[in-house]
């Protein structure tokens, strides 16, 4: 046994010399970016997206550098979970030893890294993370670009009453943080307004079939909007429920779903004729005439041979971001949080950059709306 | 107003709870023959789905022969799980130890999926999913009565081949009592083989016919499989028409849980029924006339 | 240390006490050594993880391989573990260290609940018993949101206080260093008392238990009440792990006691070889550490992770336990004596 000890402390150690080698291999004049993200089970649909935005715009960076600087990233697997994000946050920041991190996705494991990221003062810059506490209090060196769930949902409930007069709804909602969060917020609000809200269904990400729900939909009378809040999997299926209950307009109904930033552009393709009149907030709007989105979609479009989605846009522009930073001085972590916080009307690809006392993005030009038409294209509606 | 809602839900129920037996029926096969647990069975799942999936977008060819595709991508996952772990370990003495490897293999089998196909979900539409029967108020997909329809037949079939023919009848007679078998001159291992085979071959179509149902990604099976479970033991383990009533009903309890309670107490409502069988009938819906120590 | 067979022990020879006696010390010197040597706060997380990990296959190992009760369940007891007691602390302010206790003691009480409620089930039923009861039990921690927030988490949980004697602060738990030997202290001590109880007359009789049920009861053995009381044990020390869990890593969504949990645990303690204390010491920490060393091979980690834990059980199937014995068996037999 004592064998088997010895040789464990052994392997151990040298596992643990290996990751301090590695370290030691930084380079000069190179602002280093770590990335949390979720690489492994369901939450990689996140992963993957925002790998593919972050490569673009290294590719496009490290060309020319930025004021002598090059720009490496070293990407962890945060697995979407508060206990494997501070892992890979704590490696990240002991053996790659970022001037930045940019991540996590889901909403616990940002909660949970933030605490480290704080102590170890590091900023890390959040894009995909929606539950208010990440900013409210908040702590100085963690910063979001998108707006958050309260700033989406009160701007979604007003125009649901104003602009579309809808007065009943029903909320259909994954049991995370991010779907209860973002439906009570647009509750709350719409309430506030005088609507009612007929019904407030979560479900697990684990379930399958929606004829259920569509069916239970169907009987709760006349609804006006179904604000729905999942990932693009169970949102295609909940989308094809719907219409083929014939509550929805793709299924000549008279509810509209609405909802936020959850569904990529391509969702429409691949929902068909259900998504009929979705109208929905969305971070990015491949639509935009502004020569940054131009750029990018044509950029990504030439690399990967696909439209780029909300996911890989915001991933771009973290990293577009933090390049903004290093050219206005950024060059280590403190002069890169205090370049981050000084950030005054910056103009990504998602829409604006300015961040408040709590350093929450509050440029609202970042809430796109979107109504699917009859070909499944999209049109903007320029409510904001 | 209100009894159609109940009959509509009794229909989704149906189809769902059609898809858990399928899957659950896997399972129950293999406990029946060998008392062990294919800790894999939902990534047999998942691997159906995708191959029913491919089938018909590079080959171009149609639904219904897709799921046989399917059938056969199941059979041969069965015959190599059976060869690879379960084969070799049974003699190691610890009937823990197949759990634990096909837990690895499951890793496994859901990364190398993650890998190649990429976890964006799949929009899998059949030319049947988007046509609609309308019948008084109430209306079913082509897709789910595809999907009952080749459900019931294919347990129709083994129902049949269980009963009826001799090699079912072997299966039968492992399962209930091994030393008997022995003695009747089956050779076990074969048995133990084929029934490997058509379990898992029974979860690749499942998962042909899942795919346009559920969400497709490398970890689709995953969400079928805790439920496939709980269907197992309400069935009472290695009972086929006990498997196939604890199907239905399961389908039946989450249509109705949605409707009346909430779709996150479904899990609830399904395994405190389990435990309640588990308290006042261990042995199943219905028993089989055999000798039960439990 | 050396020998896990529990049924010579009370005739153990001198020498085997002895060597008994240096393996404790040296395992108590590589405890303290270890948080000196890995001296980043990554792998001093990981080590508090391991400890933790450790923590929760012993209760296991202790279940499943002393009193041969199949659990797969664990996955409920660490997290009612956590949620009792970090509920205690945040919602009525309850010190830490009492509403450890109430977590250890809940937990225990589950345990020893679900035992009961399976004590005439046996095999795979107290199996899926125990998967279902962690089933309903994570559920109930998803939907119960205005007790336990469901999934919306709880965060900003802290550390015990720090230990305070005469005045002197002996320990700030803030610090992972500190932390570390908190658990694996009491982790040790865990150990210390598991391994008296199996080798004391206790664990024979929970052994002739395991072996056969009939004969011991045709001694006078009550089965059933000492199938209770282990399953008591082993629930409470992984709900100790629980309590440690919500305070160490400050945020507790149920999510991590999903039941692929509790097939964690169980995969810890077969790769360390059950029915072994110390086997499933080593297994804990080889599959904790194993993903995280397999880090640097970046998108496959998982797949490799996966065929390990296969290949491990296909060509070790006594676990690492086994391995080990048969490695000393050959030295002692080959070389000159160890």
């Amino acid at each position: 046994m004592i064998t088997a000890v010895r040789a464990l402390f052994v392997s151990v150690a040298a596992i643990g010399l290996l990751a301090v080698g590695q370290s030691a291999h930084a380079q000069d004049k190179t602002i280093k970016i770590g990335a949390l993200f979720p690489m492994s089970g369901p939450g990689s649909y996140f992963g993957a997206q925002d790998k593919q935005g972050v490569e673009l715009a290294l590719e496009q960076l490290n060309k020319t550098g930025v004021n002598g600087y090059k720009f490496a990233v070293q990407y962890e697997d945060s697995s979407c979970g508060p206990l494997p994000a501070t892992q890979a946050a704590k490696r990240l920041i002991e053996q790659f030893k970022p001037d930045v991190i940019i991540g996590e996705e889901c909403s616990d494991a940002t909660l949970a890294v933030m605490p480290i990221v704080e102590q170890a003062k590091v900023p890390l810059l959040n894009a995909g993370s929606s539950s208010i506490k990440v900013t409210e209090p908040g702590n100085p060196w963690t910063f979001r670009i998108m707006p958050n769930e309260v700033m989406q949902g009160v701007n979604l409930a007003d125009n649901a009453y104003k602009r579309m007069n809808a007065r009943t709804a029903v909320l259909l909602f994954e049991n995370t943080n991010a779907g209860i969060g973002n439906a009570q917020v647009f509750k709350e609000n719409f309430i506030k307004h005088g609507g009612q809200v007929l019904a407030e269904i979560g479900f697990g990400r684990d379930v399958n079939d929606f004829t259920s729900i569509a069916t239970r939909v169907a009987g709760l009378g006349k609804i006006d909007v179904i604000p729905t809040y999942t990932l693009e999997g169970q949102g295609l299926k909940i989308t094809q429920a719907l219409a083929q209950a014939g509550v929805t307009k793709g299924g000549g109904g008279n509810a509209i779903q609405i909802g936020t930033i959850w569904l990529p552009f391509g969702f429409e393709q691949k929902a068909g004729k259900a998504a009929l009149g979705y109208i929905r907030i969305v971070q990015f709007d491949p639509t935009e005439t502004r020569d940054v989105v131009k750029n990018f979609s044509a950029a990504f479009k030439a690399k990967y041979n696909a439209d780029p989605t909300h996911l890989n846009a915001h991933a771009y522009d973290q990293i577009m971001l933090i390049a903004d930073v290093v050219k206005r001085g950024g060059k280590d972590p403190q002069s890169i949080r205090d370049g981050l916080a000084a950030t005054k009307s910056y103009s990504g690809v998602t829409g604006s950059v300015e961040f408040d006392k709590t350093n929450q993005n509050t440029k609202m030009d970042t809430v796109h709306y979107m109504e699917t038409k009859p070909d499944m294209s999209w049109t903007s509606l320029k409510w904001n | 107003m209100t009894t159609t809602i109940v009959l509509q839900q009794a229909i989704n129920g149906v189809v769902l709870g059609s898809l858990y037996v399928l899957v659950a029926l896997g399972l129950t096969l293999i406990y029946g023959v060998l008392v062990q647990i294919n800790f894999a069975h939902a990534d047999f799942v998942t691997l159906g789905a995708f191959a029913a999936y491919f089938f018909m977008h590079l080959v171009g060819a149609g639904y219904i022969i897709s799921i046989g595709v399917a059938f056969l991508v199941g059979a041969v996952l069965g015959w190599l799980i059976n060869a690879a772990i379960f084969t070799p370990l049974r003699r190691k003495g610890n009937e823990l130890l197949p759990l634990i490897a096909t837990i690895g293999v499951s890793v496994m089998m859901q990364n190398l999926m993650l890998a190649w196909f990429g976890p964006i979900p799949y929009a899998f539409e059949t030319p049947y999913s988007s046509q609609v029967i309308r019948f008084a108020g109430i209306y079913v997909s082509w897709q789910n009565v595809i999907i009952i329809a080749v459900s019931s037949v294919t347990i129709a079939l083994l129902y049949a081949f269980m009963k009826f023919t001799f090699l079912g009848k072997a299966l039968r007679a492992v399962s209930q009592d091994r030393e008997t078998a022995g003695l009747m001159g089956i050779n076990p291992n074969q048995l133990i083989m084929l029934t490997f085979v058509i379990a898992s071959a029974l979860a690749g179509m499942a998962g042909a016919m899942l795919a346009p149902v559920l969400v497709l990604t490398p970890f689709a099976g995953t969400s079928v499989i805790v439920k496939a479970f709980a269907i197992v033991i309400i069935g009472g383990f290695g009972n086929v028409e006990g498997t196939i009533l604890a199907g239905l009903i399961v389908g039946l309890i989450e249509s109705y849980t949605t409707q009346y309670l909430d779709p996150g107490l479904i899990d609830i409502v399904v395994f405190a029924l389990l435990l309640v069988m588990l308290a006042i009938k261990p042995t199943g819906l219905i028993s089989e006339r055999r000798e039960e120590n439990v | 240390m050396s020998d896990p067979a529990i049924s010579h022990d009370l005739a153990v020879p001198r020498t085997a006490l002895r060597a008994r006696r240096m393996g404790f010390l040296l395992a108590a010197l590589a405890i303290i050594a270890l948080p000196l040597i890995f001296n980043d706060t990554y792998w001093r997380t990981n080590l508090t993880i391991c400890a933790i990990n450790v923590l929760l296959a012993l209760g296991l190992d202790f279940i499943l391989g002393y009193t041969g009760q199949l659990n797969l369940g664990h996955s409920a007891f660490y997290g009612l573990g956590a949620y009792v007691s970090t509920l205690l602390i945040v919602k009525l302010g309850v010190p830490f260290w009492v509403a450890f206790v109430a977590g250890v003691a809940f937990s225990g009480l589950a345990g020893m609940f679900l035992s009961l409620f399976a004590v005439r089930l046996r095999g795979h039923y107290l199996a899926i018993a125990s998967l279902g009861f962690a089933v309903i039990i994570y559920q109930i921690l998803l939907n119960w949101i205005s007790l336990t927030q469901g999934p919306l988490g709880i965060y900003g949980i802290s550390p015990p206080p720090a230990l305070i004697i005469a005045g002197i602060q002996l320990a700030d738990f803030r610090n992972l260093t500190a932390f570390f030997y908190l658990v694996s202290g009491f982790t040790f001590l865990v150990y210390l008392l598991l391994n008296q109880l199996v080798r004391s007359p206790v664990g024979e009789t929970l052994t002739a238990i395991r072996e056969d049920e009939v004969s011991a009861a045709s001694l006078g053995i009550n089965g059933a009440a000492w199938k209770v009381f282990a399953f008591g044990i082993g629930a409470a020390v992984g709900g100790a792990a629980g309590c440690f869990y919500g305070s160490f890593v400050g945020t507790l969504v149920p999510d991590a006691f999903f039941v692929t949990e509790a097939f964690n645990i169980l995969a810890m303690v077969i790769v360390g070889g059950m029915g072994t204390l110390i086997g499933p010491v080593f297994g804990a920490i080889l599959l904790t550490l194993l993903p995280e060393v397999l880090r640097g091979i970046g998108d496959l980690r998982l797949v490799v992770y996966g065929a390990a834990l296969t290949f491990v059980v296909l060509f070790m199937p006594g676990g690492l336990a086994q391995a080990a014995r048969i490695v000393q068996e050959k030295l002692r037999f080959g070389g000159p004596g160890s």
